[in-house]
Order: structure tokens, then sequence, then C-alpha cells
């Protein structure tokens, strides 16, 4: 299997005139396409800064971050937006749903950007928010859904633009055990039937143990990387 | 689908949105206001000047109006008068004697010009007979009647049916006196013409300058006083030895007025906008920074800044076509009233008559005024909406989707 993330030395310091804060201390990380990675540790060990740091949502001080060859830290601001838009998926801690949109249109935002034609659009939405189980939720705003409902639908939306790989900031954080369980199950699903990659930060043991591979940070750096 | 988004944002802070659909319509309505005021203000003080005053056109012998020296006078001037009143492009006119002089009570004397008039003729180029508030405009039936305005009548300390002395130089240049009674005390919306400007009969100043049928100025009204100078260009090519003027070149300083009103007109709509621009940036600069883990998120999940731009900015569109059709139809209803009913300024009357302005303004809401302030306004909700979105462009989207 070929690498489809590569860091080097990847390095993010906070206040650098200041109170310096070494976030992301020389991480070498290699993903393989088709994991299915936990990135674990306690709270300020970097794990947010470092799904940042992969994702194209900020600009590493030192090292770098290839996707699929290509040094995402050396891109402008706007290539690095199309870049995202085309090769990455993102589910967020707190849905980040856009409230005025029913499940549906949210899910085909990401389409609509992409420039799919609206027919096209509609087909896939619905074929997503079916296989996160929410058929019958498509015309639901996010305020009518429940958090586990909601994130499901982000889970659709970072497969709607057909991304590399999709990165989760600790995507049960806010889940109860029931809801928790059915999205690392259809996760885990696409994760093996679909062999798309995700890469999620957790505290939470449940997905720990789901996970393949988990990789642990203490203070910024690596300090095991098992495959489990 | 930016459309879509951009509408329900709009409604997701209903008061908010209202609020700012309110002052982009009171901006509206503030600067319709002020334009039909100020026209309204110009218009009225043009008529009153031309009606108490110049008339539209007058005739003069260039000599005169270089030192009212009373020998000049209107080569041929009654024929003259005789022509415009068969002309179909002059509604009235009248020819006067003037010259000016000292008239004395037995108190006090005051510096004045005197028109010396046919009333019958000048009840048709001036509005003074109708602002008679004691006595009559003339009876006709006796000599040397004076009518003089109240300002001066309580300078002089005299009443209605006093005699007052005028004292000015005649023709051959000696200095004449004539005693005349007070017929009528007017009170124009001038004060300062009220106190500077009295009127006797035509024939009874005639015989004391000794001009005989000799005329100074012949004012002329139009039928269509927009049609004034294109009259006017007739009459100067039919008469090329006389002066023949228009208002506005009899007056400059009244062209001045409402040029400078124009200005001051657009002065205050500019600080209206500028208030409104200031208002509008505070209400979307709160509504983009409250949702600034949304904007993280479009960024990161891959709406180009240019997206974000135009969402924002349609946001304000929006909300500038909701709020032009109010104020358009707030304006109507109030402006429209006010130009029927007038605005009672009452309360500043001394000041306003000093400069010649009535105490009831009455607004001229005009058609063509909707699209230039409608534009200017929508110009500056969209203007005010620029910041707020250059703001959310600055937003990083690592930071901004971890904002509470």
């Amino acid at each position: 299997m070929s690498n489809i993330i590569e860091s080097h030395n990847l390095t993010k310091v906070y206040n650098p005139d200041t109170i310096p804060v070494n976030a992301v201390n020389g991480v070498n990380l290699q993903v393989e396409e088709g994991e299915f990675t936990a990135l674990v540790g306690p709270s300020g060990s970097g794990k947010t800064t470092l799904l940042n740091l992969i994702g194209g949502l900020d600009y590493p001080t030192g090292g770098d971050v290839k996707i699929e060859g290509v040094d995402i830290t050396q891109m402008s601001e706007n290539k690095l937006i199309d870049f995202r838009l085309k090769n990455i998926g993102f589910v967020f801690q707190a849905y980040n749903l856009i409230p005025v949109l029913t499940a549906s249109e949210n899910v085909e935002f990401v389409m609509l950007l992409q420039k799919t034609s609206k027919g096209d659009r509609e087909r896939r939405a619905i074929e997503l928010l079916t296989e996160v189980g929410l058929k019958d939720k498509l015309n639901k705003r996010p305020s009518e859904l429940s958090g586990g409902q909601q994130q499901r639908v982000a889970v659709a939306r970072a497969l709607a633009s057909k991304p590399r790989f999709i990165l989760a900031d600790e995507p049960t954080a806010n889940l109860d055990s029931k809801s928790t369980e059915n999205l690392l199950e259809i996760m885990a699903k696409l994760n093996v039937e679909d062999k798309m990659t995700f890469i999620f930060s957790t505290h939470d043991q449940r997905v720990i143990d789901k996970a393949r591979r988990v990789v642990t940070l203490v203070d910024g750096k690596i300090v095991s990387d098992v495959k489990q | 689908m930016l459309f879509k988004i951009a509408w329900r944002n709009i409604w997701r802070n209903r008061t908010r949105s209202l609020v700012v659909i309110a002052s982009i319509a009171v901006g509206l309505f503030a600067g319709m206001f002020m334009m039909a005021f100020f026209e309204g203000l110009a218009k009225q003080e043009v008529e009153s000047t031309v009606e108490t005053q110049l008339s539209h056109i007058q005739f003069h012998n260039p000599a005169f109006i270089a030192d009212k020296d009373v020998n000049f006078t209107i080569e041929n001037g009654p024929a003259i008068i005789g022509r415009l009143k068969k002309d179909v492009n002059v509604r009235a006119t009248s020819g006067r004697l003037v010259t000016t002089g000292m008239i004395s009570s037995s108190s006090t004397a005051s510096g004045v010009e005197i028109h010396g008039i046919v009333p019958a003729d000048e009840k048709a180029v001036s509005s003074i007979s109708k602002d008679v508030i004691e006595g009559v405009y003339f009876t006709g039936l006796k000599k040397n009647e004076i009518v003089i305005g109240e300002k001066l009548a309580l300078k002089l300390g005299v009443k209605l049916h006093n005699k007052i002395v005028l004292t000015f130089q005649s023709k051959t240049g000696d200095l004449t006196a004539g005693s005349f009674r007070i017929a009528g005390i007017f009170r124009s919306r001038n004060s300062a013409f009220d106190e500077t400007t009295v009127f006797t009969g035509f024939d009874d100043l005639a015989g004391l300058l000794g001009t005989g049928d000799g005329i100074h100025e012949i004012a002329v009204i139009v039928q269509d006083g927009q049609k004034t100078d294109a009259v006017a260009k007739v009459l100067k090519k039919e008469y090329p030895s006389l002066l023949v003027q228009t208002w506005i070149e009899l007056s400059p300083q009244m062209a001045l007025l409402t040029s400078i009103m124009d200005q001051m007109m657009y002065i205050i709509i500019g600080i209206i906008l500028l208030a409104l621009m200031f208002g509008i940036i505070n209400t979307m600069l709160m509504a983009v920074l409250e949702r600034q883990r949304e904007f993280g998120m479009l960024m990161a999940i891959g709406m180009n800044k240019p997206r974000v731009f135009f969402m924002i900015l349609l946001e304000s569109v929006m909300l500038t076509c909701a709020g032009i059709p109010a104020g358009i139809l707030f304006t109507i209803i109030t402006v429209g009233s006010l130009s029927r009913h007038g605005i009672d300024l009452s309360a500043f009357s001394q000041a306003l008559s000093q400069y010649g302005f009535s105490n009831i303004v009455y607004p001229d809401l005009q058609r063509s005024m909707f699209l230039p302030v409608s534009l200017m306004t929508a110009f500056t909700a969209v203007l005010s909406a620029i910041y707020p979105a250059i703001k959310a462009l600055r937003f990083k989207p690592a930071e901004a989707i971890h904002k509470i």
C-alpha cells in the first residue's frame, strides 16, 4: 500500500515571539491508503493541531506535509482551500453543519462547491444519507436532529466530495454511547467496504478499540505507534 | 444555493435583520425627505422672489442699471408694454418707475426704493397686493397714495392713513419731496424687502420725478415659468438696445442660493448615509463575528474566499432589497402628506422671514428623486458589508472552527 499522507519533522510553535508553545514537535507520520487510524493522547498533546496541519487548515512552522506526494505546506491559502475541497473530508467535534440548510442540502453544499450538477448532487446526497441511516431525515434542519444524527450528516457531507481521506477531530466527543457506536459502525463500514481512509483524534476508549492503528502523542511528539 | 443560504441567514436573527431593514428604510426616507424639503424650500423661495420682486423677465435701459439715474428710461416703453400684452407667451406685464430716496415720518427717516406702479397692471405681475394686511392696495380714487411694508411702518412709527414724506432726486437733479398718505400696509415673506420697498402710483411719482411717460422697468410674467429663458431669448433679439434679463440674471444670488441648497442637501444626505453606513457595518460585523465558526467550517470544507465574500455581500443586498421598497413606501406616505399640508416652521419665523423664506415649507417630492436616492442607499448598504466581509475572509479556519 502507498502512503497517502506523509509528514516529515512536522513542527508547529504557537507564540514563537512571546511564550513559545510546541504544539507539534518534529512529527514524522506516514498514513497508508485505507487505514483507520486514531490519534490519541492527553489534552494539549497536539492531536487537533496535527490534524489541522495534515488537513491544510493551518501552516506548520517547520517540516512538511505531503498528500500523495504533493507538499501542501507550500500552497497558497486559496490553492489550499481548493485542495481541501477536492481531497479531504472533515468531521468536526461540534458537527459544524450549516444551520439554515437541511440535512440533504448540507451534503449537497460541498458538491455545489465542486460544481456538480443539481441532479447528481441530489442523487448522491440521498445515497449518502441513506448510507448513514438518515434516509428519513433528508429535509430536517440540524436543529431538528440529535447530536448523533448531526454527526452522521457531517460524515455524509465529508464523503460527498469523494475525498482521498477523512479527518475527524473528536467525532464522538459530544455523543452518547448509542450514537457513538452507531457512528463508529458507519465509519468502520465505509473504511472496510469503500476503502475510505480515516484519521481521527479521540479520547474515547471505544473509538480507540475500533481503530486498527493507534498513534499516541504526548507534548507534540509521537510516543507510540501501534497497529492492532 | 448561495442565495438560499444568504436569504435564510438573514432570518436567523429576525430582530437584527429587521433593524437593518428599518435602518435602510429610514436612511432612504431621510434622504428623500431632505431632497424634497430643500427642493420645496428652493422652489418656494424662487416663486416668492419672482412674485414679489423680480417677475420672470425685466426690461431696463442698460444705463439705468449702472447707477439708477432716473433719466435713463426705456425708449418707447409704453409701446413695448402694448406689444408684450399681445404676446401669447406673456401672461402679464407692468411698467414701473424706480428710484431711491428717503422716507420720513414725524419721528424718523429711512432709506427706501420707491416703485411707481400702475396698480391694475402690477397686481398681475406681483403678489404684493395679496400681502396687504391693513388698508387696501391703492384705492385708485385719491392722489399720492403709498403702500409700505409692516416692518417699515413699525420702524417709522406710522399707521394706516398717516402721512409720510418721500424725498428723492428729480430728473433735473434737484431734490424733490412729496407727501403721501398710507393706503395699505403689506407683509410679504421677506422682511428685508418689507423694510426697504414702498409703492406709489405711477403718475404721482412721474409727476415728482419729471419723467413724463418714461418707464424705468418693465416686469414680465410668462405663461410658463419653465420657458422663461426661451421667451427672454426672443425678446433680447427683438430689443437689442435694451437690457432684457431673466430672474436668474437679475438675481444671481438667488441662483447661487438654490445651488448652495442643492449642495447642502447632498452634504446632509451624505451625512445621513454615513450614519446609516456605520449602523449597517456594526450590525453586519456582529452577524459575521457571531458566525465565525461557521465561516471557519465553510472555508475548511472548501468554500473559497470570493464565495464567502459574495455570500456576505448577498445578505446585505437582500436586506437592502427589502429596506428600499419599505423606505419608498414610507416616504410616499409621510412626505406625500407633508407636501400637501406643509411643515409649519413658525417657531423660526423671524429667522426665516429675514431670508425671505416662508413659515410653512411644502416639501416637493418628485418622482425623479427616487432613483438616485435609492441607488445611493443601495450603494451605501453594499459598501457597508465590505468591511465585515473582509473581516470574515481573515478568519483562520483552524482557529475559527473552534470558536464558541
